[in-house]
Order: structure tokens, then sequence, then C-alpha cells
């Protein structure tokens, strides 16, 4: 573990987008799923799951853009700035000069997983944009002649890639980076596409029954499928500390670091697992119970695995110490709280092998 | 095109002076943010604690002493640590702005105009040496005085260091000299001086790298310090696995349900969905 780093202060921001962007992108690819393989009866939910996907990404754009530190400049991420005010100094978009320059102004850095996803995003964004409309006027001309046409598979299926995509790439963001806890593991993408599952059907069951929408038979459908997300996500998170090797002790010694295991673990799944397939349907308020719970359990898993890295460094190599109390301890540094600051401190420490 | 550049900070002969501290602030203008508090950290002769937005120099005092009561031997290890403009940079690879650039220097510039305040560099620094600036807002770090090298002069800091520990020259050549260093001291006895970044097992070399005298963690630096894309692959490989259990799980439980079956006793027109 590296315990050198500086922390990059992701906060609430991220968090919410981590959890939101999920939510979106799970109720998209739900809602395409319904709408190729499931009955007449679960069009209003799919219609549901649109109406859930854009909005959301608009708050997490919002959201995105209120994380950084320059609000204004959040345009650089997709465009060469340098190159996009050359071009708007040569007349664009009313000059040939201009457009020729501004397509020099793209830029991807597709090993970068926060530009990749800038433009994953945007790809998403674009395609519940389209399908919100179709669902919200769909007697309007575009969106009649785009539901019943093969644009419209087209754009589901970039939708659904887009989701995909957008659902795990912000576990790869954490891992691409050098912070302790989120470098040591691949795994948080794969449970973050997971939980993307799970609380998007906890989402689409508790609004479905909210405002009643749907059958009884394609709300069941639904939470039918809910079990098997959170059976896959147990396993995924029981690949995740395991991933962690020697690495889990220092996590386990922070606040964050239990939220995240143990609070993901029984509020975020083993309760609603219990809810929904020990107690069963039969109770009216078994399912929604359940789904409550995989929301605020999908939530938790945002929180701690974003901060637990900046507890882990304010923390120190205080935490490593308390598995080698003999050296892990510098002489006149007691309980110093040091994170990156003191070599003092890491002089005399025993710090875990990576 | 110029000749690549790079630092090679001799620790066994840093005073802690902080001159090379003094000079890079005076150069690059930048305020002595904790002047006014009047705070001293505790923590031997180190009261800047860190790199920060306004300190992308830091010269690090470690007190080691043995493990018995009465303290019987001392050392003091002192570095001048900075970025170290690596080779595979991580903040360079992950920047997704293109606002951190290599320069015809071989040195990793940040290009203050283009950033956004995103801070993924900060998180992809395995050296902590990137900070928000909180005056404007962009990542701030050492640009090896990117203006002195356009105008043939060393950076300040090198410049400023009384007893060349800090030595500013071509890389080829530095890296000639830190070899001969080093073999001088193995063959005084010390048995554990080693090079850090001089070759490419540091992130595929380190432009500013170190002849130190105890292992790379008793000067915070991580031994194994990694690329950030490295993780991509696998991320994206359990991500498709799960992704597909994912969607055939819940696609086989759609169809399992939406298939209509028959109701037992009942007519053979009479099905439930």
């Amino acid at each position: 573990m590296n315990y050198y780093v500086a922390d990059p202060h992701w906060s609430w921001e991220i968090v919410g987008y981590f959890f939101l962007g999920g939510i979106a992108a799970g109720s998209y690819f739900l809602a395409v799923l319904l709408e190729w393989f499931g009955t007449e009866e679960d069009r209003p939910l799919a219609r549901i799951a649109y109406y859930i996907a854009f909005p959301l990404i608009i708050v997490c754009s919002v959201l995105l853009v209120i994380d950084l530190d320059r609000p204004g400049r959040f345009w650089h991420m997709m465009l060469k700035s340098e190159v996009a005010k050359q071009a708007m100094a040569e007349g664009f978009p009313l000059s040939g000069a201009g457009w020729r320059t501004m397509l020099h102004a793209p830029i991807l850095k597709q090993w970068s997983p926060m530009s990749a996803g800038s433009w994953g995003l945007a790809v998403f964004g674009a395609c519940a944009f389209v399908s919100f409309v179709i669902n919200v006027w769909p007697e309007r001309w575009p969106a009649r002649w785009l539901s019943k046409s093969w644009p419209h598979a087209i754009l589901q299926v970039f939708g659904c890639a887009g989701a995909f995509f957008l659902a795990s790439y912000t576990g790869a963001l954490l891992s691409a980076t050098n912070q302790p806890m989120w470098s040591d593991t691949v795994w948080l993408a794969p449970l973050f596409l997971v939980s993307a599952a799970s609380t998007s059907l906890a989402t689409m069951l508790l609004i479905a029954r909210w405002k009643n929408v749907g059958t009884l038979e394609a709300r069941e459908r639904l939470a039918a499928a809910e079990p098997l997300a959170l059976g896959l996500e147990l396993v995924i998170l029981g690949g995740f500390v395991f991933s962690l090797g020697d690495n889990l002790g220092p996590v386990l010694m922070t606040v964050r670091g239990n939220v995240l295991i143990f609070g993901t673990l029984t509020l975020g799944v083993l309760v609603p697992l219990l809810l929904l397939v020990r107690i069963g349907h039969n109770r009216s308020w078994s399912i929604p119970a359940a789904a409550v719970c995989v929301l605020v359990g999908g939530l938790i898993l945002r929180y701690g695995a974003v901060t637990t890295p900046g507890e882990l460094l304010r923390r120190g190599p205080m935490v490593a110490d308390a598995f080698s109390p003999e050296e892990g301890r510098a002489i006149g540094q007691p309980g110093a709280d040091v994170g990156n600051h003191g070599a003092a401190i890491h002089s005399r420490s025993k710090l875990p092998e990576e | 095109m110029p000749e690549a550049v790079g630092f090679f900070t001799d620790t066994t002969v840093c005073i802690g002076c902080k001159a090379c501290q003094v000079a890079c602030h005076q150069w690059n203008d930048l305020p002595a943010k904790r002047l006014e508090l009047n705070v001293l950290s505790g923590n031997s002769y180190d009261n800047t604690g860190s790199f920060s937005d306004v300190n992308w120099r830091h010269v690090k005092f470690i007190e080691q002493f043995s493990p018995d009561a009465n303290r019987s031997q001392a050392a003091w290890l002192m570095m001048s640590d900075v970025c170290k403009h690596c080779v595979n940079a991580p903040c360079l690879e992950v920047c997704p702005t293109a606002a951190i650039v290599r320069t015809e220097f071989d040195t990793v510039y940040i290009q203050e105009p283009a950033c956004n305040g995103c801070r993924d560099c900060v998180g992809a620094c395995p050296f902590g040496v990137i900070h928000m600036s909180e005056r404007t807002h962009v990542a701030q770090k050492c640009t090896f005085c990117y203006d002195r090298l356009k105008v043939g002069l060393a950076p300040a800091c090198a410049q400023a260091c009384p007893t060349q520990s800090i030595k500013f020259g071509p890389l080829n050549q530095l890296k000639k000299d830190a070899k001969t260093r080093l073999s001088q001291l193995q063959k005084q006895g010390e048995t554990k001086a080693q090079l850090y970044g001089a070759d490419d097992t540091v992130l595929g070399g380190l432009n500013s790298f170190y002849l130190l005298l105890d292992k790379p963690e008793t000067y915070g630096l991580p031994s194994k310090p990694k690329v950030p894309s490295r993780s991509v692959i696998g991320s994206t490989f359990w991500s498709i696995f799960t992704g597909l259990l994912v969607a055939l799980g819940v696609l086989f439980r759609f169809r399992e349900r939406a298939k209509p079956e028959v109701v037992p006793g009942a007519s053979g027109s009479e099905v439930r969905p």
C-alpha cells in the first residue's frame, strides 16, 4: 500500500455521481431488456426506466462539473482548450478555417478512465435523451418514426454499451491511481457494475410500486431478478475483499473501510437477500423494504470506496503499525497524523509489502 | 532538439539548509504559506511538512535512533525531494485535459490554462507531489524551472544548492556520475547505499533520481510505484465478465417468467403468463 500519495479529496459529489450514475445506467439497460425481451405488460416499466435514466444523467453531469476546481473549464475534458480557442479566433462556427481547426480539438485518451469516461457519459447521455424523448412524446413525429425503426434499435445498442461503460468505468477510474486500496485491486469496477444492476432494479421496484405502474406479474419479474443481482454482488464483494490480500488489515482499521465492507455486505446484500428469498413476496412490505436496503447499501458502497483511502492517508502508517507493534512506530512520533507528510514517521515503519 | 535533462540528488551530502526550497519559492514567486501562523511542526527541522501547492520542493529530515532505551545510536538523513519527472509519468498518463505535457527537455510540465481541476493527477502521482492551488484552483508542481531552461539556465534549486547535493545536467551524464558515486560509497562500506529511479525499474526511470542510504520507504518513497493504466485491462476484463453474467441472469429471469405456462387441470386454451 502506498502511503506517500496526496489525497485528491473526491467527496460527496463523486459519491453522488457514482451512485446516481449507476442507477441511471442500470435503468437504461433494464429498460432495453424489458422492451426487447419482455411482454406487453412490461412496457410501462420500461418507460419508467427511461424516465429515470435521463434526468439522473443530468444530475450526474452537474455533480461532476461542481466537483471540478475550475467548473467553467468542464469542456476541457473533451476538447483541447488551446485548439478550441484558436478555432473560435478563426471564426468557428462561421468559417471553414474555424471548422478545420476545430476538427483537431476533440481529445480522447482511451487509457485514461476519466477521459474515456467523459466521452462515455456524453454518448450514454445522448442515447438516454433520445429514448427519454421517444417515451415522453411517443405520438410526435420524430419519436413515432424513431420508435418503430431500426435507428432506435441501434440507439439502444449504443445506449446499452454506454450504460455498461458508465456503470463500470467509475471503479476502473479509482483503480487507475496510486491511492491506497483503490490501486490495490481491479475489482472495484465489477463491484460498481453489479451494484448498478441491483440499485437500478431496486429503484424501479420502488417507483413502480409507488406510482402503481405495470402489472403485479411484471413487477414480480423485476423482483425475481433482484436476488440474482444481489447474489452476484455477494460473490464480487468477496472477490474484492480477497483481492486486497495483506492490505485488508489496514483497510479494516479504518471506520470507512468497515463501512465499505460490512455496511455493503449486511445492509446492501444480506438483509435484502433475506427479505426477498427467505421472507418472500407474500408480505407486502418485504419487496420495498429490500429495495430501500439495496439503495442504502449501494450508497454506502460508493461512500466507503471513495473515502477510505483518504482516511488511510490521514491515519498514515499507524493503521499498518497495528500489525507490527515492535517495529512499526517511529520513536518520538507516537500516533502522529502524517499521511504523506512525514518521511521521519515512515523511517522505522514496517509497511506491508505491495 | 534539446538534450534530456534531470536532477541527481545525492542525499549523502545534503545538509538540510533548505536553500533549494527558498530558491524555488523565490524564483517561482511562491508564498510562504504558514509563515503568518508561526507554526512549528515538531517534526525535526521540517516545518513545511510535505509538498503542497506552494512547496514544490520539500527537504525531509529523517531522524533515526537505535531501539535501546538510551537511544545510544542516532542517524540523521536529509533529502531534498521534488517532482520526479517520471519517464512513464502517472500524472501525464491520466490527465484527461492534456494539461500535463512532456517538454522538449523531457520534463513534465502542467499547462495551467488547460487544467480544469479534476484532481485525477493528484490521485495518480505515487509520490504525493501534485496539489491543487488554493489561489488559482489548478494543479501545481515543480516546473523544472522551464522558463530558466528555455534561456539556458539551471533550475533555481540546483543553482542554489551549496553542497551540490542537487546536481543538474544531461541525464546520461548524471547517471554515469551517480554510478561512480555509488561505487565510491560502497567501497567505503556504505552497504545500504542505493540508487532510486536511475534505471527503468521505477516508472520507466525517474528524471529526478536519488542516491539513498537506506531503503526507499525510509525516505518516504514507494519502492514499487505503479503506472495507473496497468489496472485498466484487469478492471475491463472483470467488468465485461460481470456484465455478461448480469445481463444473462436478468434476461433468463425475464424470459423464464414471461413464458406462458399451462395451468394444471385447466383446459388446453387456458394459459397464464
